[in-house]
């Protein structure tokens, strides 16, 4: 199979089968299994071919940039597609066993399954009781096609090259994590998702507006063109403000953090592992492809310099709270809101002139190791749940014996989280290191540290009661084998993608943005580049055929003339149309930074493997 | 007090920005409208509203169907419905007025279904009219016997969505695009989706309110 039916298996594959789930239900399990067995070879096929021939662009309808949609896969956004199907994987085979369990989910409030007990209604219903008993079926009933429709969102998403296109895909996202919050039932999980949809809401909405106003500007609203069509003025200046504020809001960004642990907390646990792995990271993808792909050319150094302190703020902010919470998930949860901070790190280290490729990809990295941490300790949590009725940290002594599978997941996943080697966290955040090493920008290296620092600590603060000898250990409920042993494969998956640095830095270069790519002759002392074979010819970027923008002079506003879709000229032909690259040629200069970036993978994997003397 | 102040500076600033980005766009906007009306003859149908909906962006429009459905999923897993309890068999003025209504109005949502392919219209607008025959005909305590057939309701609420997925699909196999219509026939399939989209969308707006999934109190 090659782009165009890859592309669309991934997006129509899982809609159908959340739409079918919707009609048939009792046949959820089965749908998500054969959909999730289908987009996983999808996606192997689809990582094989941009690999061996570079950026896949598919024009949906036939109509080409300006008036139609076009998909595209590129290195980003399949390494994105490739983490979002690995968590899904996880969730698909964890979650039968969690919903079957029948467990109280997180807080005592939930005995009384208030979902029919809306505020509206004074006098609880005569039938409360047998309504009580008929919630748990329910619960499994919906969440599989609403996670269909989660997963729909995110391969939608990371095809997208279109930023219309992507407000919709974000719609579906935000529904879809809104609802499986709701689902756990219960008076917090309830406020949480109904103040998650308030901030969801406000925040697509601010997207959409600066969507209207970049149209009203640029009569386009295709991403790739955007680059050659954005000049700086007013109108984009606020429009790129309106969208970054939304999106920063939707990943929770400090300080707009304050929505996310109550609902990343009081969500059953493998929706919990899905927010916090994938769909905060939504939005975050959205902002990279605007920073450093559309509106390159509007941002300055200054405004990168704020997201990263404001990340750098949410690295301590979050994980000082972390290390104060009373619950594992709330812990957990506020974990999530101090690691998308090293993501945002990525911001003005990716935008400098040196090293910025190193910068990305380890940004990357960290944020794919943060992926299959957290869902290894969400899942991790959900069986603490599961056999000990409750999660709070103080009372988990012990627990080891109990559960030492989930035990040894919890403390692998812990592992990459503080970023210790041979962890795909450690390989991130030496990336991470380097760049900024080389840029001279020592603040982030502090702020890198005590993070670092903190997030042991609060690990160590879990594993120091887990593994504290008790006289007379709990004796819990059993915890079914397949969620401990899921746990603990997305917990080596955060190790062992350590040791797959290599691969990861090389497909994220394929077609990555010229902002990071090309800009830097003289990188970091590129390690003798040559000395790593190349295992084939780097991606042979062709200028896409029909691009009518790269024609245009950098024009404000020329009056649009769209060339007519080819569908006439050559029906059928060019479905793959290789090579977007908005109109500019891979260099031997732009060859160079990304072997460094590879060169500083491999030499982190050797960092890794040589462990601590190194 | 200093919190409403602060949210009235911020919306203030929000305001003061968005006026200096508005009354500094061009004034002549450099939209698309020359090329989709230029295009308007391959799309299939005459009405631009329809090509963009339903073919130029027709993806966008399948994911936004996909919206609809999940909306409706979100809806059904919190929370039975509450059945109207209004019955018009005792009240003869009512119900007779009923019966003239609400066949015109599933006549008006097939009529806005057809004339969108030229005129303002379409799936959306008739299924918005069938939404409100749904609801008057719950709220007459009509339809009880289309509540109980949840698996029928489910099938409908699903169909759009389905239908239009799988358009996509065979449109790849037969021109090597998603959602691109064999040549000549872009209308029959416009249209063939929209009967689908409208059924469903007719559906979902008119059991949004019940409030909930329509299963009886045991």
């Amino acid at each position: 199979m090659t782009f165009p039916r890859t592309g669309a298996l991934l997006i129509l594959m899982p809609l159908a089968a959340a739409a079918l789930a919707f009609a048939w239900p009792g046949h959820g399990r089965a749908l998500a299994r054969i959909s999730a067995a289908a987009m996983t070879a999808a996606l192997a096929a689809l990582t094989r071919e941009i690999m061996a021939h570079g950026v896949q662009m598919h024009r949906v309808g036939g109509w080409g940039a300006p008036l139609g949609i076009e998909l595209r896969a590129d290195g980003l956004g399949v390494f994105m597609l490739i983490i979002a199907a690995l968590i899904g994987v996880a969730v698909t085979l964890y979650s039968p066993s969690y919903f079957a369990s029948r467990q109280p989910e997180s807080a005592p409030a939930k005995h009384n399954d208030s979902r029919q007990n809306t505020p509206s209604r004074q006098a609880a219903p005569p039938t409360a009781k047998s309504r009580d008993e008929d919630g748990q079926p329910h619960r499994t009933r919906y969440f599989w096609p609403l996670f269909l429709f989660l997963w729909t969102a995110l391969n939608a998403l990371f095809l997208s090259a279109d930023i219309f296109n992507l407000y919709v895909a974000l719609e579906l996202l935000g529904f879809g994590a809104v609802t499986l919050v709701a689902l756990a039932g219960g008076h917090e999980a309830l406020t949480a998702a109904m103040r998650y949809l308030w901030v969801s809401l406000a925040a697509s909405l601010f997207y959409l507006l600066g969507v209207a106003l970049v149209y009203g500007r640029c009569a386009t609203v295709d991403l790739p063109s955007l680059a050659s069509k954005a000049q700086p003025g007013p109108a984009l200046w606020v429009a790129l403000a309106l969208m970054t504020g939304g999106l920063a809001a939707k990943a929770a960004l400090f300080p707009m953090h304050f929505w996310l642990p109550p609902a990343h907390a009081n969500a059953p646990a493998p929706v919990s592992a899905l927010l916090s792995a994938l769909v905060v990271k939504g939005p975050v993808y959205i902002l990279l492809r605007l920073w450093f792909e559309a509106f390159h050319g509007l941002i300055t150094p200054a405004a990168t310099h704020a997201l990263g302190a404001l990340g750098a703020a949410a690295i301590l902010w979050g994980s000082v709270r972390a290390l104060v919470q009373p619950r594992l998930k709330l812990l957990v949860a506020y974990s999530t809101v101090a690691q998308l901070g090293y993501v945002f790190l990525l911001f003005p280290l990716a935008a400098s002139p040196e090293s910025g490729l190193a910068a990305w990809s380890g940004g990357l990295m960290f944020l794919g190791a943060h992926a299959c941490a957290k869902t290894a300790i969400f899942l991790t949590a959900g069986n603490i749940l599961h056999a000990a009725g409750h999660d709070r940290i103080r009372d988990l002594d012990g627990i080891t014996h109990a559960l030492p599978i989930s035990a040894f997941a919890f403390g692998l996943a812990g592992l990459s989280l503080v970023g210790l080697p041979p962890s795909s966290g450690f390989a991130g955040k030496w990336m991470l290191l380097s760049a900024s090493l080389a840029q001279g920008q020592w603040w982030w290296i502090a702020v890198i540290l005590a993070g670092s620092l903190l997030a042991a600590a609060y690990v160590l603060r879990v594993l120091t009661h887990a593994f504290t000898r008790v006289p007379n250990p709990l004796t819990p409920k059993p915890v079914p084998p397949v969620m401990e042993w899921t746990a603990l494969a997305l917990a080596v998956a955060a190790v062992g993608l350590g040791f797959a640095a290599h691969g990861a830095a090389e497909l994220l270069q394929v077609g990555a943005p010229n902002a990071v790519a090309s800009r830097d002759n003289n990188g970091p002392p590129a390690k003798p580049a040559s000395a790593q074979p190349q295992p084939q010819t780097p991606p042979e970027i062709r200028r896409l055929d029909s691009c009518p923008e790269s024609t245009l002079p950098g024009a404000a506003r020329p009056p649009h003339e769209p060339s007519p879709p080819d569908r006439t000229a050559h029906p059928g032909a060019a479905q793959r149309t290789p090579g977007p690259k908005g109109g500019h040629e891979l260099s031997e200069a732009g060859v160079q930074p990304r072997r460094a970036a590879i060169c500083l993978a491999r030499q982190a994997r050797r960092r890794s493997a040589g462990g601590w003397s190194a | 007090m200093t919190r409403r102040a602060c949210i009235g500076l911020l919306s203030l600033g929000l305001a003061a920005g968005l006026s200096w980005a508005v009354m500094r766009l061009p004034d002549a906007p450099a939209g698309l409208t020359a090329a989709a009306l230029a295009q308007l003859p391959e799309s299939g149908v005459t009405n631009p509203v329809t090509a963009v909906l339903l073919n130029y962006r027709g993806y966008d429009t399948l994911l936004e169907v996909g919206v609809l459905l999940l909306a409706m999923t979100g809806v059904w897993s919190l929370r039975r419905g509450e059945w109207p309890a209004g019955d018009l068999r005792d009240r003869p003025l009512l119900m007779s007025l009923l019966r003239v209504l609400l066949p015109m109005l599933v006549l008006a949502a097939g009529y806005l279904l057809w004339i969108g392919a030229f005129a303002p219209g379409g799936a959306f607008q008739g299924g918005a009219l069938l939404g409100g025959a749904l609801v008057l005909a719950l709220l007459g305590g009509l339809a009880r016997r289309l509540l109980r057939q949840e698996p029928l309701l489910r099938a409908g609420l699903a169909l759009g969505v389905l239908a239009f997925a799988a358009a996509g699909a065979l449109a790849l196999g037969l021109t090597g695009r998603l959602l691109q219509y064999p040549r000549g026939h872009g209308g029959a399939w416009i249209m063939g989706i929209e009967l689908a989209t409208l059924i469903s969308v007719g559906l979902t707006l008119g059991l949004l309110y019940l409030g909930g999934r329509p299963e009886k109190d045991p």
